[in-house]
Formats: C-alpha cells, sequence, structure tokens
C-alpha cells in the first residue's frame, strides 16, 4: 500500500514536470537541459556542422531550410546559431520563434511576421564577443504544418525584407514546404542518429543524473526511440520519475506506452503457425483486450516477419501486402480488431501454404 | 417579353437590375429606411374603389406616391416609356394577383387618381423584380399578359381545388367571421401543401366570397441590394424576420385597426400570411417558430398561414426536421390544419381546356394531358406550361418530331414523377434478347457479359429525372432486392457492394474537397453512375416484368428515429446513471439498456425504470409503419 | 462573427470537469477550444496554493476529429497553468501522435477472467449471496473480459433466479439474441428475399443506436462459431473489408447488407461444393 502511494506521488509530480507550468525549478525538462548550447556540440550532423561553423565565423548566413525526422538536433542547430550570434542580450530583440502551437495563418504571417521582419537593424558591430551581424532571424519551427496560403504570403515578406532578416524554415518532410520557399532557403538534411552515438549521449545524460542503466536498458532505449533523440530522453526522465535512479528495460517500455512486449507478439505469430483459426481468434482478441495499439502490433509484427530466417520470401510479401493494406485501414479509422484478424488469418495462410484465393468467392 | 421575365429569366434580370443600381442616390437610402419602418405591408379593402399603399415591398420602393419627379434613382429610369402610357389609358383588368379586393376594384379603377395609379405602377414595378409574386409585366396588351394572373379564380367554380378542401375553409372562415369572436384561440387555419396547388387562390375566393378585408404579408425576396446598404452601414437593416416578428406583435397588441386607414368594418378582416420568411440556422427557427407560437395563441382575426411543402425527398435533413416540428407546434398551439394535395391531372386538363377555347388556341387535348401529367399537380406551372406551349406553336420543329418525347421534357416540373419513371427504368434492367451480331474486338470474360441495354445510356436518364446522387442510391438500396430473381444471392452480393462504392464516394466530399464545387460535382454524378450501373450490371438475371410498387426509402426514418433516440440518452445519461460517468453512448445502447430492461421490475423506486421505459415507449419501426408511396409504376 | 449553439452536458465538480466532446459531432472543435478557454479564466483560486489548477476529464478522446486533436493539442499548451487533462480513449491509436507525446501514456488492459471472478465474489459476499462453484468464472467467461458486463449480467442473474444455480443460463443481451436470430435466419436460407427480412431487423437494431461496428462484429463473432475452417478466413477477411467501407461511407446499412449478402454468397456455394 505505502509504495503503491509513493508511486502515485511520484506519477503526481511527474505530471508537473511535464513542461507544463514551472512548478519546480528542478523539474526541468532534460530535453531543454542537455540541448547543445553551440553548433559544434550537435551529435551527429556532421556535415551540417561544418558548413554552418563556417557560416558563423563569416557572420554571414542565407535563408535556411533544415529537415529530417524528429528528434535529430534541427530546432537545437537553429536555436544554437542564433545564440551564438547575437547573444543573450541581443537575442531577444533579434530572434523571433514561431512554432506549430502559435497560430500561424496567413494574418499572421501577413502581420506579425511581417512587423518583425520590416524592422531595421543597426549595422555589424560586434558586441560582448558576439558577432551580432545586421540582421534578424525568424525560426518557423514545423513549417510543414503551415498552410498554403500562409507559406505563399511568406514569399513577398521574405524577398522585400531579405536584407535585414534571415528565415529557417524547420519540417519533418521537405515536401511538404512548397517549392517557391524551397528554392529560397539553403537546405540541410539532417540524418537520424544512430544507436552509437544515442547510447553515447544517454550515458552522458545518465552520469550527470546519476542514473544507472544496464546495457539492456541501453539497447531498449534506443531502439523504442526509433533514432529520435528527444523521445528516448523523455522517456528516460519518465523512467527516473516514476521507478526511482536503477532503470531497466521493462520500466522504459512500460514508460513509453508504445512498444508491445515481444512476447506478444510472438504468441500471435505462433498462433498463426498453428494454423488453427480459432488460437489466432483468440490471440487477436488478447492483444485487443490488453489494450495494445494495433498500428504498432502491425509495425512490429512486420519487423518480426521480414528478419524471420523460417519464412520464404513469397510468403513474405504475401504478409507483408496485408499489413501494408491494414495499416491503412486502421489510418482511415477502420476497427483495429477486425484489421488484426483479418492480418492473423491472412498470415496464416501465407504461413501454412492455404491458397490465397477464396475459393467461394464469386 | 414579360412572359420571359415572369418565368424563366425574371431571376437573372432582377439580378442584372440590382447590379446595375450598385451606386445609391440619397433618395435610395431615404426610401429605404422608410420601407423598413413601415413594414412589408400591403393592404386592400374588399368592396372599395381606392386599395391603400401603406407600404409596398422592400427594395425599391422609393417615391411612392411622390410623383415622377422624385424618382431620381436608376430605377426609375429603367421603365420610362411604360409609365405614362399606362397610367393614362387602358383599363387593366385584374392586373395584380395578390389581394382579392383589387380585383373588384378594375371597373372603376378608371376615376381613381392618377396617384392611384402611381401606386399601383410602383408596386407592379418593385415586385417584378423583388420577385415576391410573378406577375406580368406591365399590361400593355392583354396578350402579353401571363395566363396564370389572367385566369386567376375569381368564383369558387373556377377553383381547382377539391371541392371539400375548399368547402373545408370556407366553414371555418365563416364560422369565424359571423360568429362572435370572443371565444379565444382557434383564430389559425394552416394550410399546407406544395407549391402551385391553390392555396392562396383558395384564400382569395374565400376572402371575396365572405366580403372580407385580406390583409396579407408577404415574405419579401431578400435582396443584393439590401445586403450592399447593410454592409456599408447606410441605411438601417432589418432582417426579414425581424420584420415578421415586429408586424406579429403590431398585430397581436393592435389588431389590424391601426394599419387600415379607414375605419372599415373589422369584423371581416382576415389576416393572411403567405409563406414564412427565410430562416437558417437553429436560432432563428426557434425565435420563428415561438413567433408563429405566439401569434396563434393570442390574435383575434382569422388567420390563414400557408406553408409550402417543399420536395420531402430528402426527408432526413434538418429543413425538413424543422418544418415538421413547426407544424407541430402550430397545432398543439390550437391552430386548425388543413393540407392540400396537388390537383388531379382531370382537373388540370379541364382548366387548361378552358383557358385554351377563351384564348381560342388550337392545342391537341394530347398536348394538354401531357402538360398536365407532366405538372405534378402544380396548376401554376401547367398553366404556364401551356402559354409557353401556345408560343412555341409557330416554331417550325413542332410538327415534325414525335411530340411525346420532345416536350415532355420541356414541361416536366416535379422530380419525383420522373424520378420513379428512371428507377422502374433501372429497377427493372430490361434488355436485348440477344446480342448484338459483329464480333466484339475486345472479347469479355462470360461472367462480364451483359446483353444491351433497352434504353438511353443510363446516364442519359439520369439526367432527364434530375436525380440527385444520394436520394438515387438510396431509392435503388430500397427497392433492388424486389427485383432480383430468387435464387440469385450473388447478384444481390454484388449489387449491393457497388452501392456501397457509390456510398463511400458520396462521402468523400463531406470533408477535403467540400469547398471545391466542381469536384463535388464530378464525384457526384460519379456515385449516381456507379449506383445506376452497379445495379444494372449486378442483376444478371433479370426478372421477367410485373407489376410493382417502388417504396420510399425506410432507411430515412430509421435514420430520424435512431438520431432521436440517440438524442434521448445522452440527454439521460448523467441523470439516469447517477451521474456516475459519462459513458459512451455505444456502450448505454449494447450494456445498459438490456441490463436495466432485465432488472426493471426490481429496481422500479429506481430512476432506472424511466430511461428504459421511456425509450421502450420511443419509437421503433413497426409503430408508424413507412406508409408505401402510391407511386406504382407500371411496365412500360 | 458566427454563433454556434452546441449542447453538451459536462460533470463538474470544484476541481474537475468531465466531458464527452465527441457528442458535439463535427463541432467538437469548438468545444476543445472553448471548454478549456473557460476553465482556464475561472481557475480556482486557493488560499493555501494547494490545488492551483483545475483537471479536465474528456473521454473518448479517439473519437474526435483530427482538427479537434490538432486544437487540443494547441490549447493544452496554452493553458496548461491553469488546467491538466486526462484524456481518456479505447485506443491510442486514433489519437495522434502530437498528443500522445505530450501525455504520460498509461495503458489499462482489460481485467482477467480471474480478476473479475474476485470481484464478483466480492460482491457475492457484500450481498450476501451463495455462489455455486464455477458460476462466477462462467459469468466472467461470457463477459468477453469486462468487468462492466459481468457485473451488470451477474445482477440478471440474480433477478432472474435466485438461489442460482451450477447450470443456469447467462442470458446475453437482448441485442446479441437479436444478432444470432439474424445469423441463423441467413444460414438457413440465401435468397434476396432473406436479405430483405434481415434488412429489416438491421433497421431494428440500428434505431436502437446498437453502433454498426459493433453490429458487424457481433455478427462476425456468431458467424465463426458456427462455420468451418475454411469459411472462417473468407467471411473475416470480408468483414475487416466491409466494416472499412463503412468507416469510409456515411450508411452503415449499406455496407452491413454487403457483408451479409456476401456471406450469404460465399455461404450458398461452399453448400453447393460439399452437398451438391
Amino acid at each position: 500500500m505505502g509504495r503503491e502511494r509513493e508511486r502515485e506521488r511520484e506519477r503526481v509530480s511527474f505530471f508537473r514536470s511535464l513542461r507544463m507550468a514551472p512548478i519546480l525549478q528542478s523539474s526541468q525538462p532534460w530535453v531543454e537541459k542537455y540541448r547543445p548550447k553551440q553548433v559544434k556540440d550537435v551529435a551527429h550532423q556532421d556535415e551540417v556542422v561544418r558548413v554552418l561553423t563556417n557560416t558563423l565565423e563569416t557572420a554571414n548566413c542565407p535563408h535556411m531550410l533544415f529537415y529530417g525526422p524528429p528528434g535529430t538536433g534541427k530546432t537545437t542547430t537553429a536555436l544554437a546559431i542564433a545564440h551564438q550570434l547575437f547573444g543573450p542580450e541581443l537575442y531577444k530583440s533579434r530572434v523571433l520563434e514561431l512554432n506549430a502551437s502559435d497560430d500561424r495563418g496567413i494574418n499572421v504571417v501577413r502581420t506579425k511576421i511581417k512587423d518583425f521582419a520590416a524592422v531595421a537593424v543597426g549595422s555589424g558591430q560586434r558586441q560582448g564577443g558576439y558577432p551580432c551581424p545586421p540582421y534578424k532571424i525568424i525560426i518557423l519551427d514545423e513549417a510543414d504544418s503551415m498552410t498554403e496560403d500562409a507559406q505563399n504570403a511568406l514569399r513577398r515578406t521574405m524577398e522585400t525584407y531579405s536584407k535585414v532578416t534571415r528565415f529557417f524554415f524547420i519540417c519533418n518532410y521537405i515536401s511538404r514546404i512548397i517549392e517557391p520557399l524551397a528554392s529560397r532557403c539553403a537546405k540541410f538534411r539532417f540524418k537520424p542518429l544512430s544507436e552509437e552515438i544515442m547510447t553515447s549521449r544517454i550515458l552522458h545524460i545518465c552520469k550527470e543524473e546519476g542514473l544507472n542503466l544496464d546495457a539492456e536498458a541501453l539497447s531498449t532505449v534506443s531502439t523504442i526511440s526509433q533514432g529520435d533523440l528527444r523521445r528516448a530522453i523523455t522517456y528516460l526522465q519518465g523512467a527516473a520519475r516514476l521507478f526511482g535512479s536503477s532503470i531497466t528495460s521493462k520500466d522504459l517500455i512500460s514508460v513509453s506506452g508504445v512498444v508491445i512486449p515481444q512476447e506478444v507478439v510472438g504468441a500471435l505469430l505462433a498462433a498463426c503457425k498453428s494454423g488453427n483459426f480459432d488460437l489466432a481468434n483468440k490471440e487477436v482478441n488478447n492483444v485487443i483486450a490488453e489494450g495494445y495499439p494495433v498500428s504498432q502490433m502491425l509495425s512490429q509484427l512486420f519487423e518480426v516477419v521480414v528478419e524471420a530466417d523460417d519464412i520464404s520470401d513469397e510468403q513474405k510479401a504475401r504478409i507483408c501486402k496485408r499489413l501494408g493494406e491494414a495499416d491503412k485501414c486502421l489510418v482511415d479509422g477502420a476497427d483495429e480488431y477486425l484489421q488484426l484478424l483479418d492480418v492473423a488469418s491472412n498470415t496464416m495462410r501465407a504461413l501454412c501454404n492455404m491458397p490465397q484465393e477464396f475459393s467461394y468467392e464469386t | 417579353m414579360s412572359l420571359w421575365n415572369n418565368c424563366l429569366i425574371y431571376g437573372v434580370v432582377s439580378f442584372g437590375f440590382h447590379a446595375f443600381n450598385a451606386s445609391p442616390t440619397a433618395d435610395d437610402a431615404v426610401s429605404l429606411r422608410r420601407s423598413a419602418i413601415v413594414g412589408p405591408w400591403r393592404f386592400a379593402m374588399g368592396k372599395r374603389d381606392a386599395v391603400v399603399v401603406l407600404s409596398s415591398d422592400d427594395g425599391g420602393d422609393e417615391g411612392e406616391g411622390e410623383g415622377e419627379g422624385a424618382l431620381s434613382s436608376s430605377r426609375s429610369r429603367s421603365k420610362p416609356a411604360a409609365k405614362p402610357h399606362l397610367a393614362r389609358s387602358e383599363p387593366r383588368r385584374a392586373k395584380k394577383p395578390r389581394v382579392s379586393g383589387s380585383r373588384s376594384r378594375s371597373s372603376s379603377s378608371r376615376q381613381s387618381s392618377i396617384v392611384d395609379e402611381f401606386q399601383f405602377l410602383e408596386e407592379d414595378f418593385n415586385e417584378v423584380f423583388t420577385g415576391a409574386k410573378v406577375t406580368t409585366g406591365f399590361g400593355r396588351s392583354t396578350a402579353k399578359e401571363s395566363w396564370v394572373d389572367k385566369y386567376k379564380p375569381c368564383t369558387f367554380e373556377e377553383l381547382a381545388v377539391h371541392k371539400k378542401k375548399v368547402e373545408e375553409v370556407k366553414s371555418w372562415f365563416e364560422e369565424r367571421l359571423i360568429t362572435s369572436k370572443d371565444n379565444l384561440g382557434d383564430h389559425v387555419l394552416v394550410i399546407t401543401g406544395p407549391a402551385g396547388v391553390g392555396k392562396s387562390a383558395t384564400i382569395y375566393v374565400v376572402a371575396s366570397h365572405l366580403g372580407a378585408t385580406l390583409c396579407e404579408w408577404n415574405t419579401p425576396t431578400p435582396t443584393v441590394w439590401k445586403e450592399y446598404v447593410h454592409n456599408s452601414n447606410t441605411g438601417q437593416y432589418v432582417s426579414k424576420l425581424d420584420e415578421f416578428e415586429a408586424f406579429v406583435e403590431r398585430t397581436r397588441k393592435y389588431g389590424l385597426i391601426s394599419q387600415s386607414s379607414a375605419g372599415e368594418s373589422k369584423s371581416s378582416a382576415i389576416l393572411l400570411i403567405d409563406d414564412l420568411p427565410m430562416t437558417h440556422g437553429n436560432v432563428a427557427r426557434r425565435r420563428l417558430q415561438n413567433c408563429l407560437h405566439l401569434l396563434v395563441q393570442s390574435t383575434h382575426i382569422p388567420t390563414a398561414i400557408l406553408i409550402t411543402d417543399y420536395g420531402r425527398v430528402d426527408s432526413a435533413d434538418r429543413e425538413a426536421r424543422f418544418l415538421e416540428e413547426l407544424h407541430l407546434s402550430l397545432e398543439s398551439a390550437g391552430a386548425r390544419k388543413i393540407a392540400f394535395n396537388p390537383i388531379t391531372s382531370n382537373a388540370i386538363k379541364r382548366i387548361l381546356s378552358k383557358i385554351c377555347r377563351q384564348e381560342k388556341r388550337n392545342v391537341a387535348s394530347e398536348q394538354i394531358d401531357l402538360i398536365a401529367k407532366a405538372s405534378g399537380g402544380d396548376i401554376r406551372h401547367a398553366i404556364t406550361a401551356l402559354q409557353f406551349f401556345c408560343l412555341k406553336v409557330d416554331w417550325p420543329s413542332f410538327s415534325s418530331s414525335s411530340p411525346t418525347t420532345v416536350y415532355d421534357l420541356h414541361f416536366g416540373r416535379d422530380e419525383t414523377i420522373s424520378l420513379f419513371h428512371a428507377l422502374g427504368k433501372f429497377l427493372h434492367n430490361k434488355r436485348e434478347s440477344v446480342s448484338p451480331s459483329g464480333k466484339d474486338p475486345h472479347p469479355m470474360q462470360e461472367k462480364f457479359m451483359r446483353l444491351p441495354f433497352k434504353m438511353d445510356a443510363p446516364e442519359k436518364v439520369l439526367s432527364q429525372a434530375h436525380g440527385q446522387a444520394r436520394p438515387i442510391a438510396d431509392f435503388l438500396h430500397e427497392n433492388v432486392l424486389d427485383f432480383l430473381d430468387e435464387e440469385a444471392v450473388d447478384d444481390a452480393s454484388a449489387v449491393l457492394s457497388y452501392l456501397g462504392d457509390a456510398d463511400v464516394l458520396l462521402h468523400s466530399f463531406h470533408g477535403a474537397v467540400a469547398r471545391n464545387y466542381e469536384a463535388e460535382g464530378v464525384v457526384q454524378s460519379a456515385a449516381a453512375s456507379i449506383a445506376v450501373r452497379g445495379v444494372l450490371f449486378g442483376n444478371s438475371h433479370p426478372l421477367p416484368p410485373r407489376w410493382h410498387s417502388i417504396r420510399k426509402p425506410k432507411l430515412w426514418q430509421s435514420e430520424k428515429f435512431s438520431l432521436h433516440n440517440k438524442d434521448e440518452m445522452l440527454r439521460q445519461r448523467f441523470m439516469v446513471y447517477n451521474g456516475v460517468s459519462s459513458i459512451d453512448t455505444s456502450v448505454i445502447a449494447t450494456e445498459y439498456m438490456p441490463a436495466c430492461k432485465w432488472l426493471q421490475h426490481r429496481l422500479q423506486a429506481h430512476e432506472v425504470m424511466m430511461l428504459s421505459t421511456e425509450i421502450e415507449d420511443g419509437i421503433s419501426l413497426d409503430d408508424r409503419e413507412v406508409k408505401t408511396s402510391g407511386d406504382e409504376i407500371e411496365e412500360w | 462573427m458566427r454563433n454556434i449553439d452546441i449542447e453538451l452536458t459536462t460533470l463538474s465538480s470544484t476541481h474537475h470537469v468531465e466531458m464527452n466532446p465527441s457528442d458535439a459531432g463535427f463541432q467538437d472543435r469548438y468545444v476543445v477550444q472553448e471548454i478549456i478557454k473557460e476553465m482556464a479564466k475561472n481557475r480556482p483560486i486557493d488560499t493555501k496554493g494547494k490545488k492551483r489548477f483545475k483537471v479536465l476529464v474528456l473521454n473518448e478522446v479517439d473519437k474526435l476529429s483530427r482538427e479537434a486533436q490538432h486544437s487540443l493539442r494547441r490549447t493544452m499548451e496554452k493553458y496548461s497553468a491553469s488546467c491538466r487533462l486526462i484524456l481518456c480513449c479505447n485506443s491510442s491509436s486514433k489519437v495522434t501522435e502530437a498528443i500522445r507525446s505530450r501525455c504520460l501514456n498509461i495503458r489499462i488492459n482489460a481485467p482477467r477472467e480471474d480478476q473479475i471472478v474476485k470481484v464478483l465474489e466480492f460482491i457475492a459476499k457484500k450481498e450476501n449471496l451463495q455462489l455455486p462453484a464455477g458460476f462466477a468464472a462462467r459469468v466472467a467467461e461470457k463477459s468477453n473480459r469486462s468487468l462492466r458486463r459481468a457485473i451488470l449480467s451477474f445482477e440478471t442473474c440474480r433477478v432472474q433466479q435466485y438461489p442460482f444455480t451450477i447450470n443456469q443460463v447467462i442470458s446475453p443481451m437482448d441485442w446479441e439474441e437479436y444478432v444470432s436470430e439474424i445469423v441463423s435466419d441467413i444460414m438457413k436460407e440465401q435468397s434476396p428475399k432473406r436479405l430483405f427480412q434481415v434488412r429489416g431487423k438491421l433497421y431494428e437494431l440500428l434505431i436502437k443506436c446498437i453502433p454498426p461496428e459493433i453490429l458487424l462484429k457481433r455478427l462476425l463473432h456468431d458467424l465463426l462459431g458456427k462455420l468451418d475452417a475454411e469459411l472462417k478466413h473468407e467471411v473475416c477477411h470480408w468483414a475487416a473489408y466491409y466494416e472499412h467501407r463503412m468507416r469510409l461511407g456515411q450508411k452503415a446499412i449499406f455496407h452491413l447488407e454487403a457483408f451479409i449478402a456476401k456471406f450469404m454468397s460465399i455461404y450458398k456455394a461452399f453448400l453447393i461444393a460439399t452437398f451438391g
């Protein structure tokens, strides 16, 4: 009972720590706490760092577009550049940061952004050891969620005020940025982080925070976060809050709430191999009752099937085809149970070499 | 020319007119304000020479009674020649469709002053452009007058409405007017029915028969002009609903005395509310409903409210539900309701032949027959069609082509009639008995082969029927199973799958493409095509022809009921479950409700009881059996 | 400026508000924005400085439209100082990544059957009921791992017959019985006429607000219990297929019926192939 209460308290304090209200200063999100302050510290993005360091030295920079999967350091880099150019004093007056949680409809582009962009700034005088070039920076985070209209409106603003303003666009999918904008920018692609980089970063944080992670937990962190360092750190912090300083791989999985234990996936696949429909149906029911998200189930099933040695290529192809279809159906809002059951049935037919075509369909 | 204005393109004309008038003069603004104050009143006394016009319609009543000099706006310029011409000469007989009293005026109109004439002129003028009523042009010659107005019924014999209904209306008014009016309540008569079945005409005739003054509130049409004023803040904009409310308020408080300038015998006044103001959204509707409710409860003047039922095809939509609610609310307030049916084609034929005789036109009886049938019980439409048809007589193509195929397209009014024909064609799926000779260069598999149609391409039939995709799919779904072979369950499966495809397509434009009308149009017609062709293709063993009735989709009823039940559940959710939690309705429906039923007798003291009984008493399909529509279609 | 009227029932105390924003249908977006804003304004003042925020419980978050979820994400950040959210949903698949990543995800699995049995035994003890051996287990088994369902049917059994007997019938919900009836109907005869009769029954179920996907699942469940193994694959495939179409479409009846017609067609072919 006492343990239960303690957990409850932990949970409450976790809620508080969720970047919402600064109730406790010490509960600053680690993502912020360990954000690299210098461009050269940004992990793994060597080419980007090389080019940008050069930019910093000459204090001359074009409009920039950073793209790549989440948690690879795009925002970090942009902020670091801004800080290194202007220093803490000028930063507020020279940098405008807008992300998706701000309203960025066409009206904001027309008013707020334009007003900020139109302000002239003094010529480049070095202040306090910072280059302080004669322009301002507007950072548009998650730019791919801006409407096309808003992006079009930006076009003119960019051109008109290019003397005194630089734009940094940050997005996950470059295809969602309209071509005229993209062509005005220097593009930088951010690669997903490799496992070693991730591990070294996590270890660094663990050392700083006095955490104890075994090897298994370390590898779990990097697999469940799928190359997204921010997510990895968030999980780590969550686990530390809930379970104290020594964290196991199981703790991490339960915090992430995403990954389905391998046994469950294995059980479903085994049921499919057995060729017994009712058994498979029971497993599917179990997955649903346990509350595992089926979309996640599909992607884990996919991984297991693709890597399996005892399944022929043709069987894999047959299974994966249906997996893809089911995933699309789920996105459309189809029922999870029915889709998973169909996937299981199809997998079973593939694995047991039953005919793929239905015999009674007219 | 005037006819064209009225029946075909008057919308366009009036629009052009307003565009033309886009720069307002000071006079416009002034007069507009005045009209807003007076309200959309048109007033006429029975059995009197002069007609007093308090105000005419909104939109363009500048300079009424002020003579020509005051008319400085472009509006006056638009009709310079007709005015003096008309004002001086030509006793126009019964040009006014609106008031029975005005008809009796015709004989003495010569004596009325020029100012009076101007007033009529203005009125007419406004009416044409605001489109509140279809009137003729300026009566320059009787030949050019619209027959609809020319042959407006003046006596009971001329009415095409069923005798019983007329008698009902007449006796109702007689009771009200002749007996003392102290017995409160029951002073309102609601007449419902489709357009053009003679609702207003009946009232006019009854009023003139009883010698009663007819006061009319006519729904003014909102105009572009008004919107302009509204936007530029130069005039005071009063919404139609506000005007209506104000009018009802006045009537309730002061009766009609304050309005009628002369102290005519007040006992014989009839108030006519011809169609209700347009309402959009729940708030406006609720206001209208309350307003009418009050009127019904408190008025002392016999009042007739005419409500036009628009096509009830999509009865699941909000508009129809609102109308239904309105009817109920009026009835609950004590109003008497009389429903007019579409006029029978025999009655229409009688009227049409009479007109032909009087106009000395020679029209074949088959043509009259055709027009009468195609009008769908709308006498106004039938007469207009007849007049139009007579215009066309000179056309060279008339005698050459076969009349049935050409003309039914021009005169068809009511969608449902031809919709049923089209549905019949699709459902019966008549095919040639042999496939066309000649080798197909791209032979298909056996199971995809079908014999050629014995009709036009389905899309053509659809466009002739003006079929909307959604009702078409619903009708097909409701009826198609009757037309399948008893053994052919495969066909049923194929057909239903295609209908499902159509449904998916129809739903798709609710989301992303909603604003793109062009895309919507394409999706709509594609969905209709798939539904129809799916039914034709899937039904691979068409049955031999036989009689079948086409049912109205039960789906609509069912949707309405399930919505109703769901609302009920949502409303009672918190109460019934002691506010434990706001549970999903699906859980209530699937678990609590059945369990409550079991537990009912034990929990009688408990509130749960209330829920289960109430919902059980709620609606199920059996209680109100859907009336199968009488549209029997035969095999052609 | 537009005014929109939305009726929504909420359950609230001084510290929390609970509601189902998805009741508002396609206007759920406004509910999410406005209610949270309203709550942020009326922030509870506590002198001791203890509870400085309200708790807002949103049920059925997975049924919210995408737009609503998007604006939820924004509002929950904007007003985080004064209110905290607890979001409940049946499946996290339908909640966007953006919201999930801003919350602590807690998966709550359905109770296992032995856990349900324990609860039932506890209730029996409190209510002074004699439980025959294995009876609670049977109730639990029928409940499909839903505790609410188990307790409801336990109470129903108590009303129907007490003292309990070992092989007492645990009656299914009335609509489930109705579905079973439909299933035996369509297995007996496969014809357009029978299909038409079934349609009437489906309408009745829909009028009672049984959600069509639950209806379809129940149909499948009953069918699977009666079919040969080789047909099961086929039928479950079509169930998944038509349920997906139903979600894309608007009129559930079209797709429910198409599924039944498909089944009839398959089953008829199967019968002909098996018995000639």
